[in-house]
């Protein structure tokens, strides 16, 4: 993919988030609403993460593995800075909760170390091919708006006007854009890199699924509908982006 | 080989594939019992090797033909949906269980079972391909099944069956490997076409009973950080296993 369009499309993406920081004091928005964004994000995700393992392996297997465990413990480490994710919700997973960002502004701050890593795996898809970079870029446009009404609905609960709290939640996730561009250009200035970023990607991916948008939509919309969306949506994603 | 018939040699290497499965529930001799959070992290475990060798089963999958595979995958999810509703319905006693536990289990080891046909018609096939092709993927088979029947055994062994029961219910939930590696060898035209339906349909049930079962359990009873950490890493581990064989 082109890096104009790359960008362009990924900062569309980040804008998303502000919507969804708007809608997000909607009540059926923020809670069955980003339960099956987050599903269809988490179907979205499977599917592109696997068509950039395939493209990955075929370039340096070992690498692009490495690398898969290198990306999924740096998301962990990111995701022990409190942020403004789910957990401030009320209803979460299993009673098993963490403790919510202690901040409005720590949480803005996770949010957006946390996104860089999400413009990590776009500008590597943007490497590997059109389709699993568009596919990738919708799935992220999808994760943002949910994000975004968690992050809204956090900020207006503490006082602040929706425009206010959806103009914090774009500026959080503009790191987005900016990651997704500078690892575009750093993998075709050295492609050596690539099957690493790809395995960064496809590790942080796979965190993002499991830790964040799954417990997220069983908790809104129960099991049985959002795995049927989730293999689905992995499976189309699959079928059409394996070949890039 | 081996200087028997061929399809008496097709019969003994998919045989050898199905009976590796049982070592699987080796470790579990050195575990006596398991708390809920380890129960959990169990969980976790076991959907990490399902969702590597899903992604492994895939790729093989997709080289044959990315549209059977995917209409594999969706028929595999339907399987497991229907099969659950039927179950759903009725109390259910496995392996010394009753009720979900029952239910549950009884799910993964058809899963499990059915999965194996795909891998047992992998076996028929190799054969077709030569003498070194076939031992190459028995060989592969055989250690990837171990992983396999870890997963059976790391849902089955915590709440309360025998080592020898996960064992054998491993090896049994890989009895179709032996059982459809023959037709397949005599039929591998016909066969080879079907495999990518065979393969995706697998990695469909397993994908689903991921997210179905092994996730959310895991999820009632452990933090979701840990989950993903524990399940990350063994999809990637098994991943880096299927890619060193």
């Amino acid at each position: 993919m082109e890096a104009g369009t790359l960008l362009l499309w990924s900062v569309v993406a980040a804008l998303a988030t502000g919507l969804g920081a708007a809608l997000g004091v909607h009540p059926w928005i923020a809670t069955r609403g980003i339960g099956w964004s987050s599903a269809a994000a988490a179907g979205l995700m499977l599917g592109a993460g696997y068509v950039l393992l395939t493209a990955g392996e075929a370039m340096a297997p070992t690498a692009t593995l490495v690398g898969a465990a290198l990306g999924l413990v740096l998301m962990r480490a990111a995701d022990g800075v409190p942020r403004s994710d789910h957990e401030s919700h009320p209803a979460m997973p299993g009673g098993r909760v963490s403790t919510p960002p202690a901040t409005n502004v720590g949480a803005v701050l996770a949010s957006a170390l946390h996104s860089a890593a999400e413009g990590v795996a776009i500008g590597a898809a943007g490497a590997v091919g059109v389709a699993v970079a568009e596919f990738l870029l919708l799935t992220f446009a999808l994760h943002n708006v949910s994000e975004g009404a968690v992050l809204g609905a956090r900020l207006t609960g503490s006082g602040r006007r929706a425009s206010s709290a959806a103009g914090i939640a774009v500026i959080a996730r503009c790191s987005q854009p900016l990651f997704a561009i500078a690892s575009l250009l750093l993998a075709r200035a050295m492609p050596p890199l690539l099957p690493w970023l790809i395995g960064a990607s496809f590790g942080a991916l796979l965190y993002l699924i499991i830790a964040e948008l799954l417990p997220q939509s069983y908790q809104q919309a129960g099991r049985t509908g959002i795995a049927v969306v989730v293999s689905l949506a992995a499976g189309m994603v699959a079928l059409m982006g394996v070949a890039p | 080989m081996f200087g028997l018939p061929a399809v008496w040699a097709v019969f003994l290497c998919a045989l050898i594939t199905a009976l590796a499965t049982g070592l699987g529930a080796i470790p579990f001799a050195f575990i006596k019992s398991l708390s809920p959070r380890a129960a959990a992290h169990a969980n976790a475990i076991a959907a990490g090797l399902m969702l590597g060798a899903s992604l492994g089963l895939l790729s093989e999958g997709v080289r044959h033909g990315p549209a059977p595979t995917f209409l594999g995958a969706a028929a595999g999810v339907g399987f497991i949906l229907i099969t659950q509703r039927l179950l759903g319905d009725h109390e259910i006693a496995f392996a010394s269980l009753t009720g979900a536990d029952a239910r549950r289990m009884l799910l993964i080891v058809i899963v499990m079972t059915v999965h194996s046909f795909a891998e047992g018609i992998a076996v028929g096939v190799s054969f077709g391909g030569g003498a070194s092709l076939a031992i190459a993927i028995t060989v592969a088979l055989a250690i990837h099944n171990i992983p396999e029947g870890l997963a059976i055994s790391a849902v089955m062994r915590p709440r309360g069956v025998s080592i020898l029961a996960c064992a054998l219910w491993s090896v049994f939930s890989s009895l179709p490997q032996p059982l459809m590696a023959v037709p397949a060898f005599l039929l591998v035209d016909r066969v080879r076409a079907a495999l990518p339906y065979g393969l995706g349909f697998a990695a469909g049930a397993m994908v689903y009973m991921v997210l179905i079962e092994l996730l959310p359990e895991a999820y009632d009873a452990a933090e979701r950080r840990s989950i993903a950490v524990l399940a990350g890493l063994t999809t990637v581990a098994m991943l880096l296993f299927q890619q060193a064989l």
